[in-house]
């Protein structure tokens, strides 16, 4: 059934937290509601009516959720894995979605557009879905898929020197594509006769993707956003090659972020080959600086003009060890 | 044209949730009527159901439902379910293993399944009232899947991952009767190498007691006097509910597994009253030009027929019916098979009757015997000339005509040959 998710007309609305005093006759109703769901559910879900302390929703939330998922399957909850997808490894379909959301309206005491859940796909997204309702924050953008033409009109970075063909980028990560076509000008150099990506560049695409997610993935704040022009790299650490990447290779890198405070932004980044590891960096940082909102990149909306030429060609290229 | 074959059966019912122990109520004529705890209050006048055993399924939440030992169904195919489409779960499983069919015998472009039910009352009510109470925002995802007629084939279907016809009837008492007929056409056409045919019904209070509106359920108190179908002090028929699944076979699909079928399912014909939205023509018309039409169709004699297996729900108005009915097509020409009416054991299956009664009858053509009409102390006059069976006979009879009807004066009649 395609059309059992529909759009609600309104938008996204602040919530309000329930302020009435949490009466005997709530405990009961509570009781019941998550009768299916474990003792700790249901005492998280009576301290966070009680307190309004968020601290309390992320057991609510994913004692509902557990509820919901097959009982073979649940032990993976356990491990607090917040890139557990919702779909691939809990088996939640969207109608157990909804089932899961309305539980967790009646419990918590809020309400959910429907169109609010489309971007949902892992645990953490749920987890920071809620949290910001709950704490009245803006919504975190969704996973957003990023074609190579959107990529190209964003990044400072360009061709022939930019290597991402797809990416995609949620508030808490991002991941890419590259494929090693062996048109790539260095390929004729390194090596005589034998072409192979060189590390140094495969830690400039994780660069890359790096510098995308906090362009179109970090949280944006009132009247300014991180600058284009502002992000270079500083240092990493803790890089390894495990495989060597020749041409057809298709890469797939992801990068997550480890710390971010202003300059400073840390992820970290591996690549992998269908499923082989072939490079780990346990830290890349880069720096970067907030820009008026007003002079930003626009945001991106798919009808986004590139960058004209001039000024990507005056913006200096990431620069990383080459020599790695 | 392909001849089909009943192959595969599966019985949640009043008299048993399995072939052997409804083959031996049959057999002894134990009836599945007891007094139903909803009914009694002083305002309901009818008091016995035919109640479904060892299943819990009065709760408006399916993961309160409890069901006997062996059935392994998870919470994801449950939650779309009315309790009927739980019977019927059941039901298709053991119809599955009854006919020895694997995995892949079951999910292929070449297996369908047609199944009838009245939808869930219970759970049309308790969502639309959510509804109306607390806004569609607080209303179960599942709440139309779960209650709308319908209901049954959308999930034996996708619980099963049917890939050939799937479809359902809607005929009232004559539902899956027609479900099993057309079951027949798509395997007789060619089209289908094997259907399943499920009927339900939940048979709970919300299921039942709209007909007590009609003044159409027996009033009896006595669990063993409600149901009695042809008996001159008939008063009205007993509800009942259940899940009962027929696996129907081409003969190429037959030899190419090497099972041995039932019987053979022969034809069928169908015609319509043209008369009263829920009253049979008091002389049978309908009945008898579908008994006429099923007899034409397979190229049977009415002389070769020997059981005939009643629709007879005990009202008084019906039984005559068909009474009259059966009298034009057999007695006018001489020709005496005996008749019973199973309902006096069961109860009125409603949408599940015709593919219930039909499970009986392939059941009897194996077992040997014919199961005799119960609860019969005096023979309704009206029925006189007609062999009805009082008692059972330990012969299983060779042709079997299954009669039914439903609302709208919609008939059918299905005929069952030994294989």
């Amino acid at each position: 059934m395609s059309d059992n998710v529909q759009s609600n007309p309104g938008g996204n609305k602040a919530l309000t937290i329930a302020t009435k005093p949490f009466a005997p006759d709530d405990e009961a109703a509570l009781r019941e509601s998550l009768k299916r769901c474990s003792p700790s559910t249901f005492e998280a879900a009576v301290q966070f009516r009680k307190t309004g302390n968020a601290d309390h929703m992320p057991a609510v939330v994913i004692g509902v959720i557990e509820r919901f998922v097959e009982p073979d399957l649940r032990s993976k909850l356990k491990d607090g894995d917040d890139d557990l997808r919702l779909i691939e490894d809990l088996g939640i379909d969207s109608l157990t979605m909804m089932e899961i959301v309305i539980l967790v309206e009646d419990v918590l005491q809020l309400s959910i557009n429907n169109d609010e859940l489309r971007n949902l796909r892992t645990v953490g997204d749920v987890k920071t879905f809620i949290d910001c309702k709950i704490r009245g924050l803006p919504l975190p953008r969704p996973t957003k898929f990023l074609p190579i033409e959107h990529i190209g009109a964003v990044m400072p970075v360009q061709p022939p020197f930019l290597f991402l063909n797809e990416a995609s980028v949620s508030s808490t990560g991002a991941n890419g594509k590259y494929k090693i076509t062996g048109q790539e000008f260095f390929l004729q150099g390194h090596f005589k006769d034998n072409p192979v990506m060189p590390a140094s560049i495969m830690l400039e695409a994780l660069g890359q993707l790096a510098v995308l997610f906090l362009l179109e993935g970090a949280p944006t704040e009132p009247g300014r956003a991180i600058g284009a022009n502002t992000i270079f790299f500083t240092g990493c650490e803790g890089v390894r090659a495990h495989r060597m990447c020749k041409p057809g290779d298709i890469l797939t890198l992801s990068i997550k972020p480890k710390r971010m405070k202003m300059p400073l932004a840390t992820f970290e980044g591996a690549i992998r080959v269908g499923q082989e590891k072939a490079v780990i960096a346990e830290d890349i940082t880069l720096t970067f600086a907030y820009v008026e909102t007003a002079i930003a990149p626009a945001a991106i909306n798919g009808t986004s003009q590139p960058a004209p030429e001039g000024e990507s060609a005056a913006n200096p290229p990431l620069r990383v060890a080459i020599n790695a | 044209m392909p001849r089909v074959f009943i192959t595969g059966l599966g019985f949640v019912t009043s008299i048993g949730n399995d072939a052997a122990s409804v083959a031996g109520s049959l057999r002894e004529l134990r009836h599945g009527f007891e007094t139903y705890p909803p009914f009694q209050k002083p305002d309901i006048a009818c008091k016995v159901v035919g109640t479904i055993k060892g299943f819990f399924t009065d709760s408006v939440d399916p993961e309160d439902w409890t069901w006997p030992a062996g059935y392994e169904i998870k919470r994801e195919t449950i939650r779309s379910m009315a309790p009927h489409g739980l019977y019927a779960h059941c039901a298709l499983l053991q119809a599955v293993a009854d006919a020895r069919l694997g995995e892949a015998d079951i999910s292929n472009r070449d297996t369908g399944l047609f199944a009838a039910s009245g939808g869930s009352p219970m759970l049309t009510y308790y969502h639309h009232d959510r509804m109306l109470k607390l806004g569609p925002a607080r209303c179960s995802p599942l709440g139309i899947v779960a209650s709308i007629v319908g209901t049954l084939n959308f999930n034996l279907v996708a619980a099963f991952r049917i890939q050939g016809a799937s479809c359902g009837f809607s005929s009232a008492c004559a539902s899956s009767a027609h479900a099993m007929a057309y079951a027949y056409e798509e395997i007789s056409l060619g089209r289908q190498k094997r259907m399943f045919v499920a009927g339900g019904e939940d048979g709970n209070r919300d299921a039942i007691l709209p007909f007590a509106g009609m003044r159409t359920l027996s009033l009896q108190t006595d669990p063993a006097l409600a149901s009695r179908p042809f008996d001159v002090a008939r008063d009205g028929f007993v509800g009942t509910g259940g899940g009962v699944v027929v696996v129907l076979e081409s003969e190429e699909e037959v030899s190419r597994r090497g099972v041995t079928p039932y019987c053979e399912l022969a034809g069928w014909g169908q015609a319509s009253d043209g008369y009263n939205v829920a009253i049979s023509h008091p002389d049978g018309t309908g009945s008898r030009i579908a008994m006429e039409n099923a007899l034409a169709r397979s190229g049977i004699s009415a002389a070769e027929v020997d059981y005939v297996n009643a629709h007879a729900t005990s009202t008084l108005i019906g039984d005559i019916s068909e009474a009259r009915a059966l009298r034009s097509v057999f007695g006018e020409m001489g020709i005496r098979p005996a008749v019973s009416s199973t309902k006096a054991l069961t109860g009125h299956g409603l949408s599940l009757a015709g593919a219930m009664e039909t499970g009986f009858c392939a059941l009897i053509m194996r077992e040997g015997f014919t199961p005799g009409s119960a609860h019969i102390t005096q023979l309704d006059p009206a029925c006189e000339g007609l062999n009805i069976l009082r008692a059972t006979v330990p012969q299983a009879p060779r042709v079997v005509m299954k009669n039914s009807s439903g609302f709208g004066g919609a008939n059918v009649a299905l005929l069952m040959r030994r294989a």
